[in-house]
């Protein structure tokens, strides 16, 4: 694969850490309109101890520190499974939540405003909402995972309408994670459990699919956030690959990235503190030789992300800052890659 | 469903597995004992099914059951497979192996690597003995639990070698201190790779800069003492696969294996004719341990009414079978770590044993703390109606239809515990809680309202009796 079909790998931003400067099992990301990163963070198990690690971390791209809220815990602007953000058109960013089955609004600085959402069936009820995005015209379409659906609110969350039910034939879903909006308003879903990418016009005519099971060129397994840049081109967290694939407009494979990440700038100051960890380190080999030993293809990659260490693991979600860098969330390894366009 | 059969079938499944549900049993029966367990040694289904059906869905909502990182997410996605898996046997045998070859997170702070010495029990644990434990002296857990990564050929640490020797493999008294020396010699270069830095980040417990690091094993020959050795008896340049074969083939090693089996899936107190048999069988097979099992639930030890309920549950196989008889769990949930929790209090930390011995087992499992935490934890589960379990044996005394005395309904209860015996006194005592709001009316079109909850709670009741602590 040529480079000019791929992107190349830049920087990665990040660092495990319980509370302040770092990451705890992040899963989504969002940036301002001044490109400032707002990192959430899922933490877990749900014990009292741990429930402070989930948390919204907000950094630059230069991994400068400029802070957090929010925290574990079920009441008013706290989060629970927090699994995706958004900002809507006047800066106010939104969380949705799948186990407390609402979405939660804060402004800028991170000051909880409200929230709207309750769990159920019905229409514009909730059952594990995993994904939101915003139109242009403020309208957030989400992603309800267990009532395997897309519906559609105002960003205040009244009903408009919804689209999908169980199945694997088109326009209908197993357990979908990811949504994102094209500029010309296509929707596009992450039908999870059927490993597949279905696209739908605003009002959720069912467009066209792409991806199968598998784990070769295009091929999907149990993929997760995804987005979709100003050509058109679809990035799609492969979770169950531990990878992201590029697709074009027609869901042509464009190019895999399977992580490249070197330590971040904050990984890097705690190895300035700590010279004999960093000796040690730098003695040893940190891409070893696996062999084999495990059974499927899927569980490999898995236990090769597990053992080395630039590899994504548990990529959850991708993003783009139309300047045509593309932002990996890399949820297991607690930090963002981030790769970029070369032309 | 009678109570001729149905109690050997629920001894079996308590024994080989984490317990069974009422319609399990149903199933269990209409396929009878021999094909149970044939079915438990090898597993029907296609051979690419996985022993958990929704595993990605709880990889998908406990990020941290991911990674496994954490000891208490670890121990939830332990419980959770205990709970939901196809393959009770590979879990239980899991489990008895985690037991003998105690390996704990407290040392290593590292719960993905003993989650994958599990992995390995899965994997190895009914096949031959001698595949196990050549799969455990390469395990990077063990190697670090027991300082494998200290054994050089100029300075040997026998730790490894005694243990393997006197806890994992066959007892003192069948070797010599001389054998533990050469045991050790034999494995050394047996070690993890990058051991300098692993080793740093595993005494400072670092998760930095992006979380710990798997470990891998590593043969090192140049650290390896290849000069002659002599183990129990034979003479040659032994590697540490010629010791385990030395082992394997020793009638010690057989006795040993049998006795730890027979303590785990038949009764606390040792049986000698049973366990010769059991060893005869190891011999026989050379030390494959699924034909043991076969031998072992298809013997007339196993089905005597003598051992039922002669042995104290352990507190994973308490919180794990009364929740897969609740019906609790079967999805992603985060109160499993709850249940995690409970099983710690109950004096089982699972993936975290108290030393290289394990657990102390049978009537050491109960005193009057975890007593409690045992009774409220059963207590809980099945006391609540909206448990599926729970609904489920109602709507099945509800299916006879007519009204039930206090005795019958007892009666009924126990059988869909799995015929569980009690003493008269327990039964009496069971009899006269129920007996106080008079009979349970289950006919169609006058179903006392109040007949669920009080067989909800009856059922409370009962799984806090003493018998019900025993499996």
């Amino acid at each position: 694969m040529s480079a000019a079909n791929s992107p190349v790998y830049d920087h990665t931003i990040g660092f495990q850490s319980n509370q302040g400067r770092g990451f705890n099992n992040p899963v989504d990301l969002a940036l301002n309109s001044r490109g400032i990163l707002y990192v959430l963070n899922r933490g877990g198990p749900e014990t009292p101890v741990r429930l402070p690690y989930k948390r919204v971390t907000i950094c630059t791209a230069d991994e400068e520190y400029l802070g957090e809220f929010g925290t574990g815990g079920t009441g008013n602007g706290e989060f629970w499974w927090p699994s995706s953000l958004a900002f809507d058109s006047a800066g106010r960013l939104y969380i949705v939540d799948e186990a407390l089955q609402r979405v939660s609004i804060y402004d800028a600085e991170g000051g909880y405003l409200d929230h709207w959402g309750e769990g159920g069936s019905r229409d514009g009820q909730l059952n594990r909402p995993s994904s939101i995005a915003f139109d242009q015209d403020d309208n957030l379409y989400l992603a309800d995972s267990l009532n395997h659906r897309v519906q559609k609110f105002t960003k205040e969350g009244r009903f408009l309408g919804k689209w999908g039910e169980p199945g694997d034939g088109p326009g209908q879903f197993n357990m979908p994670w990811g949504i994102a909006l094209a500029s010309d308003g296509t929707v596009y879903v992450a039908d999870w459990r059927n490993d597949r990418i279905q696209k739908f016009t605003i009002s959720g005519e069912f467009l066209g699919q792409f991806g199968e099971s598998g784990d070769g060129e295009g091929q999907l397994s149990r993929p997760a956030g995804l987005a979709v840049d100003s050509t058109g081109r679809v990035y799609v967290a492969d979770w169950g690959n531990e990878r992201v694939q590029i697709f074009g407009p027609a869901g042509d494979f464009l190019a895999s990235l399977r992580g490249d990440s070197a330590p971040s700038r904050w990984a890097q100051d705690y190895f300035n503190a700590n010279p004999d960890e960093a000796r040690a380190r730098a003695e040893s080999n940190l891409e070893p030789d696996l062999g084999v030993g495990v059974a499927t293809r899927s569980e490999r990659r898995r236990e090769e992300s597990a053992n080395i260490e630039k590899l994504f693991w548990g990529p959850t979600s991708v993003r783009l800052d139309g300047q045509g860098h593309i932002y990996v969330v890399d949820s297991l390894r607690h930090r963002v890659q981030i790769y970029r366009w070369a032309d | 469903m009678t109570q001729t059969n149905v109690g050997l079938m629920a001894h079996l499944m308590r024994r080989a597995g984490f317990g069974a549900t009422p319609d399990e049993l149903d199933a269990l029966l209409s396929c009878g004992y021999e094909q149970t367990v044939v079915d438990l040694l090898s597993p029907p289904g296609p051979a690419d099914q996985g022993a958990l059906a929704d595993e990605d869905i709880i990889r998908r909502y406990h990020v941290d059951q991911n990674s496994l990182m954490l000891i208490e997410s670890s121990q939830a996605y332990w419980l959770y497979r205990m709970i939901n898996t196809r393959r009770p046997l590979e879990e239980k045998i899991a489990l008895f192996w985690h037991g003998l070859f105690a390996t704990a997170y407290g040392k290593l702070n590292h719960a993905k690597a003993v989650v994958n010495q599990t992995n390995t029990f899965r994997r190895c644990g009914l096949g031959h003995f001698r595949t196990l434990l050549l799969e455990l002296a390469r395990d990077p857990a063990m190697i670090f639990w027991l300082d494998n990564k200290d054994n050089h050929k100029d300075a040997p640490n026998e730790n490894f070698g005694r243990e393997l020797l006197e806890l994992f493999s066959m007892g003192i008294g069948n070797y010599t201190e001389a054998d533990v020396k050469a045991c050790a010699r034999a494995f050394t270069g047996w070690t993890i790779a990058n051991p300098k830095y692993m080793s740093i980040r595993a005494s400072r417990d670092s998760i930095w800069p992006h979380g710990r690091l798997d470990w891998q094993f590593e043969y090192l020959p140049q650290d390896h003492d290849h000069s002659d050795k002599t183990f129990l008896g034979r003479i040659g340049p032994f590697n540490g696969e010629d010791v385990i074969d030395i082992i394997c083939q020793s009638p010690a090693a057989a006795k040993f294996i049998a006795g730890k089996l027979y303590n785990f899936f038949v009764a606390d107190v040792a049986d000698p004719q049973a366990i010769h048999e059991l060893s005869d069988e190891f011999l026989r097979t050379q030390g494959h341990i699924g034909s043991v099992m076969r031998v072992l639930f298809l013997s007339d030890f196993f089905k005597s009414e003598q051992v039922r309920f002669a042995r104290v549950k352990s507190p994973a196989e308490l919180v794990a079978g009364t929740a897969r008889l609740a019906g609790s769990h079967q999805t992603a949930d985060w109160s499993i770590v709850d249940l995690a929790m409970e099983a710690n209090y109950m004096g089982q930390e699972i993936l975290n044993p108290p030393s290289v011995e394990g657990w102390h087992t049978g009537t050491e499992w109960v005193d009057t703390g975890t007593l409690v935490e045992r009774v409220n934890s059963a207590g809980k589960e099945m006391g609540d109606l909206t448990r599926p379990g729970v609904r489920a044996i109602v709507d099945r005394l509800k299916g006879s239809g007519k009204t039930m005395s206090p005795e019958e309904t007892v009666e009924a209860c126990l059988l869909l515990l799995g015929d569980l015996r009690v003493s008269q006194s327990t039964r009496d005592h069971l009899v006269e809680y129920a007996a106080a709001q008079g009979d349970f009316r289950f006919e169609t079109g006058a179903i006392d309202s109040c007949a669920g909850p009080r067989v909800a709670e009856l059922l409370q009741l009962i799984v806090a009796t003493r018998e019900y602590q025993l499996a």
